[in-house]
C-alpha cells in the first residue's frame, strides 16, 4: 500500500470499522507509526483546545496546561493501556499483536483529532446559551472514539462483545498492577541510589 | 530662580507623600491581607483595615474586663460591652468613654443581679436586651434602667420537656420580636413575639448526610449506630439585624460550606452565594485551609455586622481573620490575624461597626480593638455602595482607582465592563469581563458585539452570496448547454 493508500484507509476504517480493523489485523493494511502520529496530534489537539477554547467554555486555568505534560501523558496512558490490554488477551486467546492494539488505539483517535481543532475555533464564537453545539461536537466525537475502540479491540482480537467487556474490565486491573509494580519499582531502586549515595559520601568522608 | 526651585521641593514632596490624612495602603500591619482569585488561589492585597488602638476595661476607667463576650453599637453610637465574668455591662458614650455601668436592675421591688450576661442588643428606642445566661433568661431594659420585661422558660409542643432555656446570643426587629440564640438548641433561633411568647424556630439548619454515611450506617449494627457521632445540625454562633428587618446569622460549619445566613422574616435563608463556578457557592471564610495542629481547619465564624450598602463582615476565631463579602457574596478583603503584636486577637469574639471603623472584642485580652480603613478599604466601599445602588457609571472612577492599588481586584474589572456595556462600548466591555472572569455578561457584550458585526457586514455577505448563486446558475446553463451542443454533435 503506498502512503497515500494508506491516509486515505483511515477513513475507510471510521466509516467501515468493522471491516477496517479486520483488514488491519489479517492483511496489514494499517501502520503503526501512522497510529502514533495521531496519537501525537490528538495530545495536541487536546491541550489546545484546553488552552485556546473560547473564554465562555473554557473553565481550565491556563496556568495549569502544560502541552509537554499532556503529551507524555496522553503517549503514556496508550502504552500502558496497550500493555495492559496485550497482557491480558495473549492469555484470554485474542488473536491480535501488540502493534494491531497500538494501531487501533491510534486509528480510534481519529474523530477527536479532527473535531477539537474546529470545535475550539468554533467555541471562539459562540455565547454562553450556544455552548451545546460546541459541547455535543466534542461529546460525539469522544463517544465515536470509544465505540471504534471497543470494535477495534473485539475484532482483533475475534473476540464476542461480551467477552470484549470482561477483557476491558481485567485490563483495568491490569493497568493497575503494571502501575503498582512501576511505582514499587522506582522506590526500591530509589532506596538503592540512596544506599549508593550514601555509602560513597561515607568513603569519601573517611578515607 | 533658585527660591523657586527650593519651594518646589516641598511641593513635590507633597504630592509624592501627602496622600490627606487616609492611611496609605501598603502599611505595615502585623497580619496577612490577601484575597481569592477567580482559582480560589489566594493573593496578597494592600491591607484594607489597620490596627487603631484598642481599649481595655483600665483605659475607660474602671476595671478590667473579664472574658467579655458581646459588644453591640447602639444607633446613638453608644457602645454596649457584655462583660461576662464580671457580671455587669459596660456603657459607652460614642466617643468611647465609659457612661454607666450596669450591674443590676429593680426586678419588681427586688434588686436583681446577671449572672455571666454574654449577649446584648439594643433596639432604636434604646431598649437593652440582655442574655442573662446563666439565670436562664433574656432581661430587657429600659433607657433609664428600670425592667422592661422578661423572656424565660418558654413552653412549647416542639420544645422537649426538659429544656433548659439558656440564650448566649439575641437581636430584636423593629416590630419587637426578639430572637435568640440557645446553648444546646440546634433547632434554629428561637423567635418571641412582643409578648415575650415562643412562637417557633427561625432559620433551622438541615443535616446532610453524605451517601457514604448512610451506607456507613446501615452497615453497622445498632449497637454501633448508638455510639456513633449523632447527626445533629449546627449551631448559631452570632446574630446580627440588618434595618430591613432581614436577621443575618453565622453558624459553625465543619465542611467550611457555608456560615453565614441572611434570614427572611419567614425564618426561610435567603443570602446570595457566590455565582462563580469555581467558588461552589462556598461562604464561610477562607475557601482553602489545612487540618493540622494549629490555626487549621475551617474558619469558625462566630460574629457578624452588617453594614450598609449590603456589604457584611464576619469573624473567624480559627485564625483571628475579619471576610467582608458584598450583597452578591463575593470576597471583598480579607484582614485580621491571631498573635500577641498590637493589632492582632487572641480570643476574637465579637465585631462590630462604628462610625466606619470595625470594632473587634477580644475575649482573652478583654479589649476592643479597632481597624480604620485605608484607602483602598474605602475606595472598594464606596465602589461597591455605588454598585449596590446600581450606579455602575459612576462606580467606575472608583472602580479605576481600587484596580491603581490592586490589579487583580476582579470585582473592579466586572464593574467596568457593565458601565462599559452599558455604553455600548461592547467590545471594550468584553475585554473587561474577560479580566473581572464573568462569563454571564461576557456572553451578553460578545453576543452584542457579533451582532453589531453582522449587522455592518449583512450587506455584503447578503450581495456575495446572491453572486455567488447567479455564477453557479450561470455555470449550469452554460453546462447544460454545452451538454445538449454534445449530444447534438453525436
Amino acid at each position: 500500500m503506498s502512503k497515500k493508500e494508506k491516509l486515505l484507509y483511515l477513513f475507510y476504517v471510521i466509516s467501515h470499522p468493522f471491516d477496517g480493523f479486520y483488514e488491519i489485523r489479517h492483511r496489514s493494511k494499517g501502520s503503526v507509526w501512522l497510529a502514533l502520529l495521531l496519537v501525537l496530534l490528538f495530545g495536541l489537539s487536546f491541550s489546545l483546545n484546553r488552552r485556546y477554547a473560547g473564554f465562555v467554555v473554557n473553565l481550565i486555568d491556563p496556568m495549569s496546561v502544560d502541552v509537554r505534560m499532556e503529551m507524555i501523558g496522553v503517549f503514556a496512558a496508550v502504552i500502558l493501556f496497550a500493555t495492559a490490554n496485550w497482557s491480558i488477551t495473549c492469555l484470554m486467546e485474542g488473536e491480535g499483536r501488540f502493534k494491531d492494539i497500538i494501531t487501533v488505539i491510534g486509528y480510534s483517535m481519529l474523530p477527536m483529532v479532527l473535531t477539537f481543532v474546529p470545535a475550539t475555533v468554533l467555541s471562539w464564537f459562540i455565547a454562553s446559551d450556544e455552548e451545546s453545539i460546541y459541547y455535543i461536537l466534542i461529546n460525539l466525537s469522544m463517544i465515536f472514539f470509544v465505540l471504534l475502540l471497543l470494535v477495534g479491540i473485539m475484532v482483533i482480537h475475534n473476540f464476542s462483545f461480551g467477552k470484549t467487556l470482561l477483557t476491558l474490565f481485567l485490563t483495568f486491573v491490569a493497568l493497575l498492577l503494571i502501575i503498582f509494580v512501576i511505582l514499587l519499582l522506582v522506590s526500591l531502586i530509589n532506596q538503592v541510589w540512596l544506599f549508593l549515595v550514601s555509602a560513597y559520601t561515607e568513603l569519601i568522608l573517611r578515607v | 530662580m533658585k527660591l523657586k526651585r527650593i519651594c518646589l521641593i516641598p511641593i513635590i514632596i507633597l504630592l509624592v507623600f501627602g496622600n490627606g490624612s487616609q492611611a496609605l495602603a501598603n502599611s505595615n500591619v502585623p497580619y496577612q491581607t490577601y484575597n481569592y482569585d477567580y482559582w480560589n488561589e489566594a493573593y496578597y492585597t494592600p491591607a484594607a483595615y489597620i490596627p487603631d488602638g484598642n481599649i481595655s476595661g483600665t483605659d475607660l476607667g474602671s476595671t478590667n474586663m473579664v472574658n467579655p463576650q458581646d459588644m453591640f453599637v447602639a444607633e446613638d453610637g453608644r457602645v454596649y460591652i457584655a462583660d461576662t465574668g464580671n457580671n455587669r455591662i459596660l456603657v459607652l458614650s460614642s466617643e468611647m468613654k465609659l457612661e454607666k455601668v450596669i450591674e443590676g436592675f429593680d426586678n419588681n421591688g427586688t434588686p436583681d443581679t446577671f449572672k455571666a450576661p454574654s449577649g446584648l442588643c439594643v433596639t432604636e428606642d434604646n431598649e437593652l436586651y440582655i442574655t442573662d445566661t446563666d439565670h436562664f433568661r433574656v432581661v430587657a431594659l429600659k433607657e433609664d434602667g428600670s425592667l422592661l420585661k422578661i423572656i424565660q422558660n418558654p413552653t412549647s409542643e416542639v420544645l422537649p420537656e426538659d429544656f433548659q432555656f439558656a440564650p448566649l446570643k439575641v437581636t430584636v426587629d423593629y416590630a419587637d420580636r426578639v430572637y435568640v440564640i440557645a446553648k444546646n438548641m440546634f433547632q434554629g433561633i428561637m423567635a418571641f413575639d412582643e409578648n415575650s411568647s415562643f412562637t417557633g424556630f427561625s432559620g433551622t439548619i438541615k443535616v446532610t448526610i453524605s451517601n457514604y454515611e448512610k451506607l456507613w450506617r446501615r452497615l453497622s449494627t445498632k449497637a454501633q449506630r448508638q455510639r456513633q457521632v449523632q447527626f445533629i445540625p449546627t449551631e448559631f454562633t452570632g446574630v446580627d439585624m440588618a434595618p430591613d428587618g432581614f436577621i443575618y446569622a453565622t453558624n459553625v460549619d465543619a465542611k467550611g460550606l457555608q456560615s453565614v445566613r441572611r434570614l427572611n422574616p419567614k425564618g426561610q435563608d435567603v443570602i446570595q452565594k457566590s455565582t462563580l463556578e469555581n467558588r461552589q457557592q462556598k461562604l464561610s471564610g477562607d475557601v482553602y485551609f489545612i487540618m493540622g495542629p494549629e490555626y487549621s481547619g475551617p474558619s469558625r465564624i462566630v460574629d457578624i455586622v452588617y453594614r450598609d450598602n449590603g456589604i457584611y463582615s464576619v469573624l473567624d476565631m480559627t485564625r483571628g481573620r475579619i471576610f467582608t463579602y458584598d450583597h452578591e457574596g463575593n470576597i471583598l478583603y480579607i484582614f485580621g490575624g491571631k498573635g500577641s503584636q498590637a493589632g492582632t486577637f487572641k480570643n476574637p469574639v465579637a465585631i462590630e461597626e462604628k462610625d466606619g471603623q470595625i470594632m473587634v472584642l477580644d475575649s482573652y485580652r478583654g479589649e476592643i480593638m479597632t481597624f480604620v480603613a485605608t484607602k483602598y478599604g474605602s475606595l472598594i466601599n464606596n465602589a461597591v455602595a455605588l454598585r449596590y445602588d446600581g450606579d455602575e457609571a459612576s462606580a467606575v472612577a472608583v472602580w479605576n482607582e481600587v484596580l491603581k492599588l490592586d490589579s487583580n481586584f476582579e470585582l473592579a474589572y466586572d464593574g467596568i465592563g457593565k458601565s462599559l456595556l452599558a455604553a455600548g462600548e461592547n467590545k471594550e466591555a468584553m475585554r473587561y469581563f474577560k479580566l473581572g472572569m464573568d462569563r454571564r455578561y461576557y456572553s451578553i457584550a460578545f453576543k452584542r458585539y457579533r451582532d453589531d458585526i453582522l449587522k455592518d457586514n449583512l450587506g455584503y455577505v447578503l450581495s456575495a452570496i446572491v453572486l455567488i448563486t447567479a455564477a453557479l446558475m450561470i455555470r449550469k446553463s452554460v453546462r447544460k448547454r454545452k451538454g445538449k451542443g454534445g449530444r447534438e454533435d453525436e
